[in-house]
């Protein structure tokens, strides 16, 4: 309850660098936990930026060609983020896991090359700018972002309350055992692709008001794909909690490198996941309640 | 067995039964080939309602691919497979296990990070047609656990479980589905005296519920206990097919079995 | 019909599908005796790039002679990956194989980065404009003698692999590693060497990549997905399949580029295209597969 009254007058209390860092971790955490969305079906998506760079777009390109209110294109970019999704993983997902993962990488790079082989259409290189959001005013920017991530981590406690969960988990613990109980994997697959998508593509579309300025190289980059698995997976998968935590470590560690190498800070993604392979399968959380709380309450589960 | 337990069986199911026949599965000319192999070859069989049907054959004999086959796990290369008149080809395993099929694995596959109780509310959720909540799910996977004997350890976890109870989640799970038709691969095996006792006590029980049962054995005792009819495969073909004395005295069963005399398998599985 | 323009993409398709092969060769290789696509193969090619590069740039040796040295080097490199990220992880769910070696990936992108910024270099060596005519056809000198070198590393990893006993070691524990061990062959030995071998192919192409491409960090993760693309076209963990799908895709970029509008510029995305394709039409890859 407290927490959310904090929440609520957080911008009043901090200058506006830590605001706008603020709304960089929340936007991180949206995307964080729509990864986890998805991969709670035991799908591993390499690729968000290609949804993520769709809803950029789709946002940016609807405000310059139509002038479409900044919020209406964030929502476009949603969905249009969400029926490809659809699309994509109707044909993808129902094969093996490793060469879904493998199309997902080469589904950002494509839109990267379409974009730059269209700059008539889509600005190209160029990027494309947009004004300010909300005419630059922080505050509304961070309520808007807010109001997103509290829509997420809603739906996240939906799922896990429903009977959705009992078919993300069952899939992806034993996808063939599942289907011969009755789950038909690829729809359920699918479904939370298209959730995850969603949310992904607002962000997207969040990102180019926000920022106000996209170019292909960034909004599908690599470097956006990466970003979104490192954290639920530093954090801990499957859980509410560990892509929010996973995020918030993941971005300090990002600000203090970013200040020593202005390309390669993510080399501490790339750290991040190999310790976590080999150290600490179940992330922060796992580590918290296998190693830590025990050390409390004086007895090994 | 007790009042509630009747409602787990296919009497229960909402749909219209056609009693036209009173073959339940029919399988006819199956065929399944794998890379050159011939797994299984021109198999045909029926079962009849409220039947306890085993499958038998020696290793390798393509015992487990027919129950692939019949789940949907595979299609097969030829032949059918009707459940109550309807064909079953080309039907995805989630959509056989609908129209009423539960099975077993030989090698136990619970859900990991599930309790036994949420292993079971997962195929009641998704194996029931028309589809029921969440609660009717959990009370009815609570009373399924009794039923098989997992009642004081539904939230625990699978791996924590003996092999006998694992095999319990696989059975309980299966029955959740409400199944026209169960099939179970090799329940007994690695049973103590005890278990096996209390498993054939389940069966029967399940059976006396109106279940048609087809189960995968290799405990002969088992076998020639509970079956009705018997069904023998050996180098994916059919070989032999009867009443449990039939087969027993079937010179191509026993010439099939040459060197795994009936009662070393006894001792074996004990 | 353009028949000189024809044979000049046929002949540009071919050359380029040389060096796609030896890139892919040790994805394969690596695939098919362990089982594990290695998401880093191609941070590895762009290591072999970048030493390639600095001993041209630095000593001033030729890039074809630096070759062996850059195998060399990332044979270690690929041992001590290995040993310590790869081999505690061999039997766990494909999941966490994908996440670690992407992790490795990423770190060796952005250790280039910091290292070598992230410019295009270039290997201008002296004989590097000068080009063949045959025919028709242009060839330029450097695409042919990397093409030959190509083909050379190809036919001596077959050799290895069916003339030698660490070669035979390595084919027999790809069919069916448990009957190998039964038989006497040390399978974690096999494995370690495999990743090694993997790995110094992947420098010696990456020697290849720094004398007709850019080097730059990411020239890897360019190369692994058109890698990724090959590998389920020609059918996974298999040399003749990797061959196979090497030249389909290296005539296909070829010929898109001489024949479609900007043809260049989308010739980038076509193993994109290619790969859904495939994995619609027959997901187990066009040539069949030795191991999923």
């Amino acid at each position: 309850m407290a927490a959310a009254i904090l929440m609520i007058f957080y911008p009043k209390l901090v200058d506006s660098y830590f605001l706008h860092l603020t709304v960089a971790t929340f936007l991180a955490m949206i995307m964080a936990s729509s990864w986890d969305i998805l991969a709670r079906t035991g799908q591993v998506s390499v690729g968000q930026a290609g949804l993520f760079g769709i809803g950029a777009y789709t946002a940016a390109l609807l405000f310059q060609k139509a002038h479409l209110h900044p919020v209406l294109g964030m929502l476009a970019g949603a969905v249009l983020a969400m029926i490809v999704a659809a699309g994509l993983g109707y044909l993808t997902l129902r094969l093996r896991g490793i060469y879904f993962s493998i199309t997902t990488i080469a589904f950002a790079e494509a839109l990267s090359v379409i974009w730059l082989m269209t700059p008539r259409v889509t600005g190209g290189a160029m990027g494309v700018s947009t004004p300010p959001l909300f005419g630059g005013n922080r505050e509304q920017a961070y309520y808007l972002i807010l109001m997103i991530l509290a829509l997420v981590i809603f739906t996240v406690w939906f799922i896990e309350s429903s009977r959705l969960n009992f078919a993300f988990t069952a899939i992806r613990e034993n996808e063939e055992v599942a289907n011969v109980m009755g789950i038909n994997p690829t729809r359920y697959k699918v479904l939370a692709f298209m959730i995850s998508a969603f949310f992904t593509g607002f962000a997207g579309g969040f990102y180019s008001h926000y920022n106000t300025y996209i170019i292909p190289y960034e909004v599908f980059g690599l470097g956006i794909s990466i970003a979104c698995l490192v954290m639920p997976i530093f954090g801990g998968l499957y859980t509410i909690a560990g892509p929010i935590i996973g995020t918030i470590l993941v971005k300090a560690i990002e600000e203090y490198l970013r200040v020593t190498f202005s390309y390669g800070h993510q080399i501490a993604y790339g750290l991040i996941l190999v310790v976590v392979v080999l150290f600490m399968p179940e992330g922060l959380l796992g580590l918290w309640k296998r190693r830590i709380l025990p050390l409390w309450g004086g007895v090994r589960p | 067995m007790r009042e509630h337990e009747k409602n787990f069986l296919a009497n229960e199911r909402e749909h219209d039964q056609t009693m036209e026949t009173p073959f339940l599965l029919e399988v006819k000319g199956l065929t399944k080939h794998f890379g050159g192999l011939a797994a299984v070859q021109k198999v045909s069989f029926e079962i009849r309602r409220g039947e306890i049907v085993s499958l038998i054959g020696p290793n390798g004999a393509g015992k487990t691919t027919i129950f692939n086959l019949i789940s949907g796990v595979y299609g097969p290369d030829s032949g059918d497979i009707l459940l109550d008149r309807q064909s079953l080809i080309g039907q995805r395993p989630f959509e056989v296990c609908q129209k009423g099929i539960g099975r077993t694995f030989q090698i136990m596959q619970p859900f990991p990070h599930m309790t036994v109780l949420e292993n079971v509310v997962t195929s009641g959720l998704f194996g029931r047609v028309p589809k029921i909540s969440m609660r009717q799910a959990e009370e009815e996977a609570r009373e399924l656990c009794q039923l098989v004997g997992l009642g004081d350890r539904q939230g625990a976890f699978p791996r924590n479980l003996t092999v006998a109870d694992q095999k319990r989640i696989e059975i309980a799970r299966a029955l959740a589905v409400k199944p026209k038709l169960l099939l179970l691969d090799e329940v007994m095996s690695g049973l103590t005296p005890i278990e096996t006792g209390e498993a054939i006590k389940l069966v029967l029980g399940l059976r006396d519920h109106g279940a048609t049962i087809f189960l995968i054995e290799h405990v002969m005792k088992v076998v020639m206990g509970i079956s009705d009819r018997v069904v023998v495969l050996h180098h994916g073909e059919k070989i032999a097919e009867g009443t449990t004395t039939e087969v027993a005295n079937d010179s191509r069963v026993i010439e099939a079995y040459l060197g795994e005399r009936i009662d070393e398998r006894e001792e074996a599985s004990c | 019909m353009d028949w000189p323009s024809f044979f000049q993409s046929l002949a540009n398709g071919i050359l380029i599908a040389g060096l796609y092969a030896t890139v892919t060769l040790g994805l394969t290789l690596v695939l098919g005796v362990m089982g594990i696509v290695n998401f880093a193969h191609g941070e590895l090619v762009m290591l072999g790039a970048y030493t390639t590069f600095w001993l041209f740039a630095l000593l001033g040796i030729d890039p074809l002679l630096s070759l062996a040295m850059s195998g060399v080097l990332l044979f270690f490199i690929g041992i001590g990956i290995y040993r310590f990220t790869i081999r505690p992880i061999l039997k766990d769910p494909p999941l966490n194989q994908l996440l670690l070696t992407l992790g490795i990936s990423i770190f060796f992108q952005n250790l280039a980065m910091i290292l070598w910024k992230t410019d295009s270099r270039s290997v201008i060596t002296s004989y590097s404009g000068m080009s063949l005519h045959l025919g028709i056809v242009h060839i330029g000198f450097t695409r042919l003698i990397t093409f030959l070198i190509a083909v050379l590393l190809t036919i001596l990893l077959v050799l290895f692999l069916h003339k030698t006993r660490p070669g035979r070691a390595m084919q027999a524990v790809s069919e069916n590693n448990t009957a190998s061990w039964l038989i006497g062959i040390n399978v974690q030995r096999t494995y370690l060497l495999a990743f090694g071998v993997a790995s110094a192919l992947a420098g010696a192409s990456g020697a290849l990549v720094s004398t007709v491409m850019y080097t730059f960090p990411m020239v890897g993760f360019k190369l692994s997905l058109k890698a990724f693309c090959i590998l389920v076209l020609g059918g996974l963990g298999n040399i003749p399949g990797a061959l196979f799908g090497s030249l389909i895709l290296g005539l296909t970029e070829s010929f898109v580029g001489t024949y479609v509008p900007e043809g260049s510029g989308w010739a980038e995305g076509i193993s994109f295209i290619l790969l859904i394709i495939i994995l619609l039409i027959k997901p187990t890859g066009l040539a069949g597969t030795r191991r999923e």
